[in-house]
């Protein structure tokens, strides 16, 4: 089994096939961004995107993600190493506190952005709306994918 | 001696040799009988800051990073006392082999007990740079004058600090005998560039760009995964253990099992899930676990209808016979701290010759040092032998202190002899979480005929926080509990006067483990405190805020100032017309230093009595502000805790269980419950900064409740408050007071 992850084919040891994505993306790959917290698929902070989906990577079983293309918060700078717009607001605003969460905040505002690039307050509320944070950085998200958003149109 | 001793700490703890070292020995008092809250004294620790040869400025880092940022703090006044950038300086952080043990974090004592020793290294490091700069330009000491990264003359010479230093070591000692040099940290009238800026916090890029900061994150090759049964509570007892099926598992490396344990060690964490719905434990209780039992054990009135209670923290000129005007009973839900990271550790035994062992241990824990002590006494290591690598937390609340899935995986690495990564489970989070105790309050509070208070009267009963059972060695808790738990007497006395007044109380073990949460007995003390307050201005026909300023008498000029504040702030949103809207205000002093006042707008669905709170104001005062953007950010963090605690976070037991499991039976704060908020943070150049970790949550939740009562007039005497309670309140199926 290969995984398609942030462009680059990696191989899946047989024993691990039966594992979650998140545990290979961890465990295998090396890619620690997803974190695993609830292990429901009720919280967020494991949040990567399968052809485009934001996913909850500690639920989705990895043989399904198997032929996709994944995207994780590692793939997320550009190729110079420059941060990508949501990571640069997330850093200007100051958003984490403990941190945990963040990657997989980041990941669903990316995922809202691809889909809607100008959203208003209640879409980003939705949109958000299952990606915990117990620091409660909450405003200081909106705001940044906000900034971020206008970035994006300008840059695009 | 103690020159050799701090030599080899410098050595150990990221110094360079070479350039100019400025080294402070830090003379804190043991705060505490609880051995893991010992700071270092003046022989053993020190902090300190270097220029090094190269130039580059270097510090070390006395906390652990959990959100708060602390050490962020400190990098900046390094910066402001050398006239550097923040962006300049690299921090160090000790693994327990390094350094002398380092107090715990916890506490909010981050920015109060370490500000000023880290500004006393670092601009004695600069004035010995002075000196030098003067021998080398052959210039009396008073022409040498600060630039940025070094110095200059008023003739323009100028002079970094990278020309100042060379490869040989000049190590200053400063003792708290001498007199300290300028301080510029704490000069009001300086035009600051570091201090009392937005600085963006040390280590966010990693953070955003999902770098290995957290323990489960470390790369350790070879690596296997375990984990072990969590008891109900901590005094449960392994009746039977039936493990059957476990061998059955595949890619199970090892059942480890002894008579207080039973835990899996397996080649993935699949098959660790699968191994550990295998085993099937039934326990012995000391005591039931249920609500009921509870409810029993913190019934204030029942143990105020015997007698005085065991401990009086306030008596003056009580009188018990009093026409009460305010006679209300305030119960406070149990809640849990739901960090977002389930704690993990990964432990590896390696074999260090000879029969020895040497234990690694990565983990996010506030207490290194306690960590290896506790690995020491469960292994029967030396202490030489153990290194803790303390990582960075995804969370810590006061719920992270503790040799817990440590010893989880310490157990089974030792009996694997491999290195084993544990990650608790969120329902093994719940099960095992020293919660934040259950209370229960009986305030009772009169006035004299010209309407100023005259007699106050509050009892409580509450589980333990600092002296629960299991946070001490069985050995010193009987000792210990002679004295006062300093968590269950947080927030205790109010800031408002009267004649006559008696605040006692009475702390006892409940069914399930307790701990230190968020604000300790503060949040719990002060929404009993701030709603009958409320309620006894209400009745008097008076505005609650002008109430509360004239009762606080002359005490308490911060705490004016922040209520003050907080009104007018509320003011510059309408509350719109129509039934179901309210605001409320609500105030407190935490830790005697740190002031906040908060104004609540809530709306109240005048058919369902679903709360909504539309905005909170919040004027806080915790002295100079080091980093005013970090020090918003706790107070937004308050804020939301505020919601949780007041409208829906309740740990659900039941069954001689722990019932709530997860985030789909435990509801935190999500953005829908978000408020618009408002802060103001009073800036007070001249007084040490304190800690905001914990402040605004103690006003929070009686703000909400007073708005919910000038919305409904519905009394909320009980948190969480649900629409339910409202209806059944309004309805008069309860003892409530309604207008």
């Amino acid at each position: 089994m290969k995984l398609k992850v942030n462009g680059v084919e990696r191989p899946v040891a047989a024993a691990w096939q039966n594992e979650s994505l998140l545990s290979v993306l961890r465990e295998q790959l090396g890619l620690t961004g997803a974190r695993l917290s609830c292990g429901i698929g009720q919280c967020g902070a494991c949040v990567v995107h399968v052809n485009g989906q934001p996913v909850a990577s500690c639920v989705l079983p990895v043989s399904e993600a198997a032929g996709t293309e994944i995207l994780t918060i590692e793939g997320l700078a550009r190729e110079d190493a420059s941060l990508h717009p949501l990571q640069q607001a997330w850093l200007d605003a100051a958003v984490p506190q403990c941190g945990y969460c963040q990657s997989g905040q980041i990941m669903q505002a990316l995922a809202l952005l691809q889909r809607i690039p100008d959203p208003d307050d209640a879409q980003i509320t939705q949109a958000m709306n299952g990606n915990l944070c117990r620091c409660g950085t909450y405003d200081r998200i909106r705001t940044s994918i906000k900034s971020a958003a206008l970035v994006m149109r300008e840059t695009r | 001696m103690a020159q050799i001793t701090r030599r080899k700490f410098l050595i150990a703890s990221g110094w360079v040799a070479g350039g100019v070292t400025a080294l402070v020995a830090l003379r804190h008092r043991a705060v505490a009988v609880a051995p893991t809250i010992i700071f270092p004294d003046g022989e053993s620790g020190a902090t300190w800051v270097q220029i090094r040869p190269d130039g580059a400025c270097q510090m070390f880092f006395p906390r652990i990073d959990m959100g708060q940022n602390a050490n962020t703090g400190l990098a900046q006044i390094v910066a402001e006392e050398l006239n550097l950038s923040i962006e300049d300086i690299q921090g160090v952080q000790p693994n327990t082999s390094q350094v002398p043990p380092l107090a715990v974090t916890a506490g909010s004592m981050s920015l109060t007990a370490f500000s000023r020793p880290m500004a006393i290294a670092a601009a004695t490091l600069r004035e010995q740079l002075r000196g030098l700069a003067a021998v080398h330009l052959g210039a009396p000491l008073s022409s040498i004058l600060d630039a940025v990264g070094g110095f200059r003359t008023a003739e323009g010479q100028s002079l970094s600090y990278a020309a100042l230093v060379n490869e040989t070591s000049l190590v200053i000692e400063f003792d708290d005998t001498k007199s300290a040099p300028a301080l510029y940290t704490f000069d009001s009238n300086r035009i600051k560039q570091q201090v009392g800026h937005s600085k963006t916090p040390l280590g966010t890029r990693g953070l955003v760009t999902g770098e290995p900061v957290y323990a489960a994150d470390v790369p350790v090759a070879g690596v296997l995964f375990g984990r072990a049964i969590q008891p109900p509570v901590r005094t449960a007892r392994m009746a039977s253990i039936d493990t059957t099926g476990v061998a059955a598992v595949a890619g199970l490396v090892a059942l480890v099992q002894t008579d207080d344990f039973v835990g899996v060690v397996c080649k993935t964490p699949s098959a660790v899930d699968a191994a550990m719905a295998e085993i099937e434990v039934t326990w012995d209780l000391e005591q039931p676990i249920n609500q009921a039992e509870i409810d029993r054990l913190v019934d204030v009135d029942a143990e105020m209808a015997v007698g005085d209670l065991e401990q009086v923290l306030l008596d003056q000129s009580h009188r018990k016979t009093v026409d009460w005007a305010i006679d209300l009973r305030f119960d406070v839900q149990v809640q849990t701290h739901a960090a977002q990271e389930p704690r993990a550790a990964i432990a590896y035994f390696k074999d260090a010759g000879e029969g020895g062992h040497q234990l690694q241990i990565w983990t996010g824990t506030q207490d290194p040092w306690a960590i290896k002590r506790f690995a020491a006494m469960d292994t029967s290591l030396s202490e030489e032998d153990i290194i803790v690598y303390p990582m960075r937390l995804g969370g810590g609340f006061g719920g992270r202190e503790h040799y817990e899935v440590e010893r989880d995986a310490v157990r089974l690495a030792r009996t694997v002899q491999r290195p084993v990564k544990v990650q608790w489970t969120r329902q093994d989070e719940f099960t095992a979480s020293r919660n934040r105790p259950a209370s229960a309050h009986r305030l009772r509070i009169n006035c004299d005929e010209a309407g100023n208070l005259s007699d106050w009267w509050h009892g409580y009963v509450t589980g333990h926080v600092i002296l629960a059972r299991d946070r001490l060695p069985g050995w010193l808790l009987p000792v210990a509990r002679l004295g006062e738990d300093m968590g269950v007497v947080k927030g205790a006395l109010s800031p408002y006067e009267a004649p006559h007044q008696r605040v006692e109380f009475k702390d006892v073990d409940l069914p399930i483990d307790l701990g230190v949460w968020r604000s300790l007995n503060a949040a719990p003390a002060i929404f009993a405190i701030e709603s009958a307050m409320d309620e006894l201005a209400i009745q008097q026909g008076l505005e609650p805020v002008d109430f509360k300023l004239a009762q606080m008498g002359d005490q308490h000029p911060r705490l004016q100032h922040c209520l003050a504040r907080v009104r007018a702030l509320s003011l510059n949103a309408t509350l719109p017309e129509g039934s179901g809207y309210g605001r409320g205000f609500a105030c407190g002093i935490y830790d005697n230093r740190c002031f906040v006042a908060i104004s609540a707008d809530v709306q109240v669905d005048t058919a369902t009595q679903a709360i909504r709170v539309h905005r909170l104001c919040c004027v806080q005062d915790v002295g100079m502000p080091i980093n005013p953007g970090q020090l918003r950010a706790q107070i937004e963090s308050n804020l939301t805790w505020s919601l949780g605690m007041a409208l829906f976070e309740r740990l659900e037991v039941g069954d001689n269980r722990i019932k709530s499991t997860n985030f789909d039976n435990y509801r935190i704060p999500r953005m829908a419950d978000m408020p618009s908020v408002d802060i103001e943070i009073v800036d007070q150049p001249s007084i040490p900064p304190a800690g905001a970790g914990e402040v605004a949550l103690i006003a929070g939740p009686p703000a909400i409740a007073n708005a919910i009562r000038n919305a409904t007039g519905f009394r909320a005497l009980k948190l969480p408050i649900s629409a339910a309670d409202i209806t059944a309140g309004l309805r008069g199926d309860r003892q409530v007071p309604v207008n």
